[in-house]
């Protein structure tokens, strides 16, 4: 097991490396317009995770993460577009926005588990896409509002801002890195375990004394946060906010790069997102059917890799160590046991 | 606001609330027996508006639609569920996943080979009736009283055919069934592919009475899932009743406020319905 | 007098027409292994659910240690100390034995660290290592849960019930499912846990409650039909009548009556 954890280690410092490198790197191959596209891998990313949070760690199925994504995106953009708030104010806006939505919904959704969980998400993410676009004048409905970013940092003469392409990378790369380190440090930690407690049988889980209500709604404001500080970070970088991102296809489609990339691994969500905006962006300028691929693929994950691919990539890691290290003491489970099967 | 106007919403709710009875209990006995969030549902519907519209383009006649429309959604429903659903059996905690990828390949075939521009097909039957002050299109009496004959029918294959006793049976007690001697598989395939005719069947009646699009599906399934659950899952009775009622009260609603507010307020009828009563608002079979 | 570990006052359980426990008055004393007995359907496992919170009774109280505890949910019961096995025995079978242990342990706690790693709580780390070698499965501790042999399940669930310092432990069924050899090294360990720890076994293996219990309660139908020694209980004619059909039974129950 030990190799297969080295081999990763080294993985993602390249993986680090390369991030770092991205603004000047990636043009130098391709083109500049790349360089925002990987940004927006990070913030679509980070939206990924959040469903992988639930369901990957604590077993909860939520189709309506949009619902947060939304708050934290139209706190920022009614922040600085109406409350005329600066940069931190209404990042805080936003983020806070979407935590107390996480809060209050959760306490309802929590109550319920497996089909009639994600199906109220959706419920809840639906009527406030409805509510969004009905109320117009704040939101600006489907066409949704624009507006002209104040600087983030401003020290005397210097300003730092979003207009700068090569510190709005850096500024969201920091955000998504640190938002994915807290995330490390809640699974390694107490919580984290009890939350895998809870996903594996949550029966047991309440024997042993754990709150299963409470972790759970824990684990759904967390998601809630991370979910709005992409919402708040993807209206930052296109300067707008619309109520079509609070629809049920943007949850559902997070769940499936949630799924495809592996659900209950802290980088399964990034590399499902970046395979599937790859792939759009490599497609659509040549063929506009490229919702179909994701359909496929969709499909085709759920019945042949349920584990996603870095669940595969750890599966033939661990088998090709176990089979050099001989010892046979690479211990398998069933293949489908990293998912609830049971209700 | 007219007495009429009222009576005029009221009456195109109801109709509408029929045809939506009959894509709902098809969304009902998926979900009650394979177990599945079926997302794709709504995009079963949206199907049947668009292959009602390519038979009348092949055969120059709309009512061959109403027989060839389940028909080939019977067959479509049957190889999906063999290719798609069967095999997902084992992760049944991600057949949603599955189910919304379906709903995007349906989306993009349809607007690959039907093309993204709206279309509209003119009723079978011309002409209209006067009612409520205005002049009322007869076709959509006649999409009632089909969808109210369609609904009668499913009941009846349910109660006096084997195969409907079987998707009883397999629906109360999916062990006992099995045990005493229920083809469970053959059950599953023949309730995906009526689950799929059902909505297909709806968008043949429907289509003449609204566009067929390729986003035709997505307005609907809300709907739909609102009905399932405030009728109870597994209350097929219920589930019809939900949606006439529920399509009815949009209507009304619509009256006098606009129809996203009518919406809305079905959502959130349907949220309290499902922290509250999970079982829903009707008596019934209760699973 | 002490209070009773665990005393129940009418305590009732319908299923829909059926009354699974029926109007049951008990009180265990403390200090001795309890065993209940009877037949399929007489409400044991009933009765556990309803004491450890899992099910919510329709009439009746539960006291423990002279606290009334009904009606609480099944983490606040834990919390006061009552652990129980399940009948079909179940772990978190994708963490390994030590997390297992360790989630156990910490779950104890009221608050949860979110932040700091598990593995850096040294005072869990001793614990948990400790009883991995209480339960003899220091060489399977990393080990998925999920893989293990069925009788190192049940000795792993004992050890969670274990490591969390249980004033009451219930163990429902503990050798089901065992071979003869891991069923005497279940025996084993229990006993040397009722030294210290007030234990209730639910059994069906006629050897293992007479040869392990301090007292039996029999019950049948959902409520009491005897309660005491094994000789008591052995020679009484109601306990034979309700065996009825059980031959094998029937023979450890002579055989008891004339240790």
């Amino acid at each position: 097991m030990t190799g297969r954890i080295i081999i990763e280690r080294c993985v993602m410092l390249a993986f680090a490396a390369f991030m770092l490198s991205v603004p000047w790197s990636v043009p130098a191959v391709v083109n500049t317009f790349w360089v925002s596209v990987i940004a927006e891998i990070l913030i679509w990313s980070l939206f990924a995770s959040s469903v992988n949070l639930l369901f990957g760690y604590v077993g909860l199925l939520s189709f309506g993460q949009a619902l947060f994504f939304g708050f934290g995106m139209y706190g920022v953009g009614i922040g600085i577009d109406q409350l005329h708030l600066s940069f931190w104010p209404a990042f805080g806006f936003g983020i806070v926005a979407a935590m107390l939505m996480a809060l209050v919904s959760g306490i309802f959704a929590v109550r319920l588990t497996w089909h009639y969980f994600a199906i109220i998400t959706v419920v809840f993410s639906l009527i406030f896409y409805f509510l969004a676009v009905t109320m117009k004048p704040l939101t600006g409905g489907d066409d949704g509002i624009n507006f002209t970013l104040p600087p983030t940092f401003s020290f005397g003469g210097t300003q730092w801002s979003f207009t700068n392409a090569t510190f709005q990378y850096f500024f969201i790369l920091a955000t998504v890195s640190v938002c994915f380190y807290l995330m490390h440090l809640v699974i390694r930690s107490p919580l984290g375990k009890a939350f895998l407690a809870i996903r594996d049988n949550d029966v047991r889980a309440s024997l042993i004394g754990l709150n299963v209500y409470l972790l759970r709604l824990t684990a759904f404001v967390m998601a809630g946060f991370l979910a709005g500080v992409a919402g708040a970070l993807f209206a930052f970088f296109g300067r707008y906010a619309s109520a079509s991102y609070m629809f049920y296809h943007v949850s559902g489609e997070a769940v499936v790069w949630a799924i495809v990339g592996g659900a209950g691994t802290l980088f399964g969500p990034i590399v499902g997102t970046s395979l599937f905006i790859i792939i759009r962006e490599l497609v659509s300028t040549h063929w506009e059917h490229h919702s179909l691929i994701v359909g496929v693929m969709a499909i085709l994950v759920v019945i042949l890799a349920p584990k996603g691919l870095v669940g595969l990539w750890r599966d033939g890691l661990d088998r090709l160590m176990a089979r050099d290290a001989g010892d046979g003491a690479a211990e398998k489970l069933p293949a489908d046991s990293k998912l609830r099967t049971d209700p | 606001m007219t007495m009429d106007t009222l009576l005029l919403l009221a009456m195109n709710g109801l109709i509408w609330g029929l045809i939506i009875a009959l894509i709902a209990l098809g969304l009902s006995i998926i979900f009650g027996l394979l177990d599945i969030i079926n997302i794709a549902h709504g995009d079963f519907f949206m199907v049947g508006t668009v292959l009602a519209w390519a038979s009348l383009e092949a055969t120059g006649n709309f009512w061959i639609g109403f027989i060839l429309v389940p028909l080939i959604c019977l067959i479509l429903g049957a190889l999906i569920q063999v290719a798609v659903i069967q095999p997902i059996r084992g992760v049944a905690a991600l057949s949603i996943v599955a189910t919304f990828g379906l709903s995007l390949i349906l989306q993009e075939v349809v607007r690959m080979t039907f093309g993204a521009t709206p279309r509209r097909i003119l009723p079978p039957i011309s002409g209209t009736v006067p009612l409520f002050g205005i002049e009322y299109e007869i076709y959509r009496l006649f999409a009632a009283a089909l969808s109210l004959a369609a609904l009668a029918a499913f009941f009846v294959f349910l109660q006096h055919t084997k195969l409907g006793t079987w998707m009883r049976a397999v629906r109360h007690d999916r062990d006992t069934a099995i045990a005493m001697g229920v083809p469970a598989q053959r059950v599953y395939i023949v309730t995906f592919a009526v689950g799929f005719a059902l909505a297909g069947f709806g968008g043949v009646v429907a289509a003449p009475i609204t566009t067929v699009d390729f986003r035709g599906g997505v307005d609907l399934l809300p709907v739909c899932f609102i009905a399932v659950i405030i009728g109870g899952l597994g209350n097929l009775p219920g589930t019809a009743a939900a949606a006439i009622l529920l399509s009815l009260l949009e209507g009304i609603i619509q009256s006098v406020a606009n129809p996203t507010v009518a919406r809305i307020s079905s959502l959130v009828l349907m949220s309290a319905v499902l922290l509250l009563r999970p079982q829903g608002l009707f008596k019934g079979h209760v699973r | 007098m002490t209070e009773p570990v665990l005393r129940t006052e009418n305590l009732t359980k319908r299923f829909g027409g059926l009354t699974a426990v029926d109007n049951l008055s008990l009180s265990l004393p403390r200090g001795r292994l309890q065993a209940i007995i009877g037949p399929n359907g007489a409400g044991k496992t009933t009765f556990f659910n309803l004491v450890s919170g899992l099910l919510g009774a329709d009439g009746g109280r539960v006291f423990f240690l002279g606290r009334d505890i009904t009606g609480l949910k099944p983490h606040e019961i834990s919390r006061l100390g009552i652990k129980r096995t399940l009948q079909i025995k179940s772990v978190f079978n994708q963490l390994t034995v030590a997390e297992n242990l360790w989630v156990t342990r910490q779950a104890g706690n009221r608050f949860l660290h979110p932040f700091r790693a598990a593995s850096r709580d040294l005072e869990t780390k001793a614990r948990v290592e400790q009883t991995i070698e209480q339960i003899g499965m220091t060489a399977l501790a990393q080990r998925p849960a999920g893989t293990l042999s069925y009788g190192d399940v049940a000795m792993l669930e004992i050890g969670m019930a274990l490591i969390s310092e249980p004033r009451l432990l219930l163990l429902d069924e503990p050798t089901c499912g065992m071979s003869p050899a891991e069923t005497e090294r279940a025996v084993a360990k229990i006993r040397e846990l009722a030294r210290t720890i007030d234990i209730v076994i639910i059994e069906h293996d006629m050897e293992v409650v007479f040869g392990m219990a301090d007292d039996i309660t029999v019950m049948a139908q959902g409520t009491v039909l005897a309660s005491g020694s094994p000789k008591e209980i052995a020679s009484d004619e109601r306990v034979r009548e309700a065996y009825l059909g059980r031959p094998e039974d029937e023979d450890y129950v002579e055989e008891a009556a004339h240790a």
